[in-house]
């Protein structure tokens, strides 16, 4: 369970707040989204998360965060490394090798994964993201979006508990997005995952996360599940969140007092609403 | 020089031995150049790095290599041989300058090893996964994990940051910056100031995968915790016996 406890932090020399006051509680197996405008505070949420702050950032640093009972402050990100895994948004700058292969190795060596088991974590890993056929590549021959499923790979291999990823899908194409994202819910859903994923595309998150965060200038301003959230659509937009056009489509319909029901966040779910309205 | 010191892959002799062998071997190819004073010798070694470099199929990037050191070399040569005084007169030149017979084989002899010296180490890293580097450094030598990936990844980020620079170099082309001016000084002019974003670039860069390293649990790593093994075999000891009688043969010639 992931808990944060009236969290603040301000980076070393700052001058405004990165995070405050947040309380939230994520439990096991739970698929959070948690998206909102550009320094919204979504990524420094995430490095509370796998340790990095206030490891790795300095700055003023209140509050609590604990990773399944461990005191993020307390414990180095060595411990924390072995429960959360991370992907990062600079794809290139967390690559510490030269070929994929040898990528993937670099965390299982680490940790001391048994060696008969390591071929099978390599295999399986790739193969979860499509990119088998990259593992003897050079690193440096990649395009963004192969680096970018490297480094999830990478990641998928060490089976953490606990999964954080910032924005993952920043250099791939729609089609590769929702293989992501697809392949994000089937962890969650087979192996009880917890993942945390910041993204901007919304429609993804609609579509595959169960709890969706928006933040704003520090601050979580909705917390709930995705219909929920998406209910609020004239707020959302004025906080820079552009929902899904079935949503807004939703909204027109019921402010025509044609439809009544939870709001749409699927192209199938419009679909039934219209037939709804037009019965 | 694209490229310069990235892994090219292969299954040739040369990708097969041991990293050790291959950097022990190179250490003292470049060794032998220094044993000998002998001209012929140092051309001997830099067809001798062009023979290996084609037998592990990187012929054409040694060429490269051997055309930029060359331009560099000559450079070297003009400054070198001004400055040696000693010898017979061959030619007077205006300003007092002279230059002189001891002079100029001085001044080739030490181009001719700095080509020499270098090809070794750079094909040497051509051939050579870094991970396997580091790998056979822990694993057969005992140097802490923490100074072989410190070792390997300054190396593996030579050519990034030289990508980097490039990168750099073109944006500012396409602003307009005569980068692809043939005066030198004024070339250097342009480049210089680059060297600030290249440095924030690169730091950036570098914080970025110690922090991915950490947490993926570098720390933790030990000594027999490496998944590939660096067995040594009779090609390796065969390439290091090599490399000694070149060295013999460097001192009795």
């Amino acid at each position: 369970m992931i808990r944060f406890e009236q969290v603040g932090f301000q980076y070393k020399g700052a001058p405004t707040f990165a995070l405050r006051d947040i309380s939230l509680t994520i439990k096991p197996g739970e698929f959070v989204g948690i998206i909102g405008s550009s320094g919204a505070g979504k990524t420094s949420l995430t490095r509370c998360i796998n340790g990095v702050i206030p490891h790795h950032f300095p700055g003023n640093f209140y509050g609590a965060v604990t990773v399944d009972g461990m005191d993020t402050v307390v414990c180095g990100l060595d411990a924390l490394s072995r429960k959360v895994g991370s992907v990062f948004q600079d794809i290139d700058g967390q690559m510490v090798a030269s070929l994929v292969e040898d990528e993937l190795l670099f965390g299982l060596e680490n940790f001391a994964v048994p060696r008969e088991e390591i071929p099978q974590r390599i295999s399986a890993a790739l193969e979860a993201l499509g990119i088998a056929g990259l593992r003897q590549r050079a690193i440096a021959s990649l395009s963004g979006g192969q680096k970018q499923k490297v480094a999830i790979a990478a990641i998928l291999a060490l089976r953490p508990d606990i999964l954080v990823l910032d924005e993952p899908t920043g250099e791939l194409d729609p089609a590769s997005s929702r293989a992501i994202f697809s392949l994000l819910r089937t962890l969650n859903e087979t192996y009880g995952m917890t993942i945390v994923v910041v993204e901007q595309k919304i429609m993804l998150l609609c579509e595959y996360v169960q709890r969706l965060l928006v933040m704003d200038a520090g601050s979580i301003r909705f917390d709930g599940p995705v219909r929920q959230v998406v209910a609020h659509s004239g707020e959302l937009e004025a906080l820079g969140v552009h929902c899904p056009r079935v949503v807004t489509l939703c909204g027109l319909l019921q402010a025509c007092g044609l439809y009544q029901g939870p709001p749409a966040i699927t192209v199938e779910q419009a679909q039934a609403m219209v037939k709804e309205a037009l019965a | 020089m694209k490229g310069f010191l990235e892994y090219v892959p292969g299954d040739t002799p040369l990708h097969r031995l041991n990293p050790l062998t291959k950097l022990l071997l190179s250490l003292l190819i470049c060794a032998s150049c220094f044993v000998s004073g002998y001209h012929l010798f140092s051309v001997g070694i830099i067809i001798l790095n062009l023979l290996m470099a084609a037998s592990a199929g990187i012929l054409r990037r040694a060429a490269v290599m051997l055309a930029s050191l060359a331009k560099l070399s000559l450079v070297l040569f003009l400054i070198q041989v001004l400055c040696v005084r000693q010898g017979t007169p061959l030619l007077t030149l205006p300003l007092g300058l002279i230059i002189t017979d001891r002079g100029v084989s001085f001044s080739l002899l030490i181009v001719l090893r700095l080509i020499a010296a270098t090809l070794p180490l750079a094909l040497m890293l051509s051939v050579t996964q870094l991970s396997d580097l580091s790998g056979a450094l822990v694993d057969r030598v005992g140097v802490p994990y923490l100074y072989a990936f410190a070792l390997t990844t300054a190396i593996r980020f030579i050519p990034v940051f030289a990508g980097e620079m490039s990168g750099i170099m073109e944006a500012q082309t396409a602003r307009g910056v005569e980068f692809d001016s043939h005066n030198p000084f004024k070339k250097i002019r342009l480049i210089l100031p680059l060297c600030v974003p290249l440095l924030i670039s690169s730091v950036q860069r570098i914080e970025g995968s110690a922090l991915s390293a950490q947490l993926r649990g570098f720390n933790l790593r030990r000594r027999h915790s490496g998944y590939k093994r660096y067995p040594f075999r009779i090609t390796d000891l065969a390439s290091l016996l090599a490399g000694a009688a070149l060295i013999a043969l460097a001192a009795c010639i």
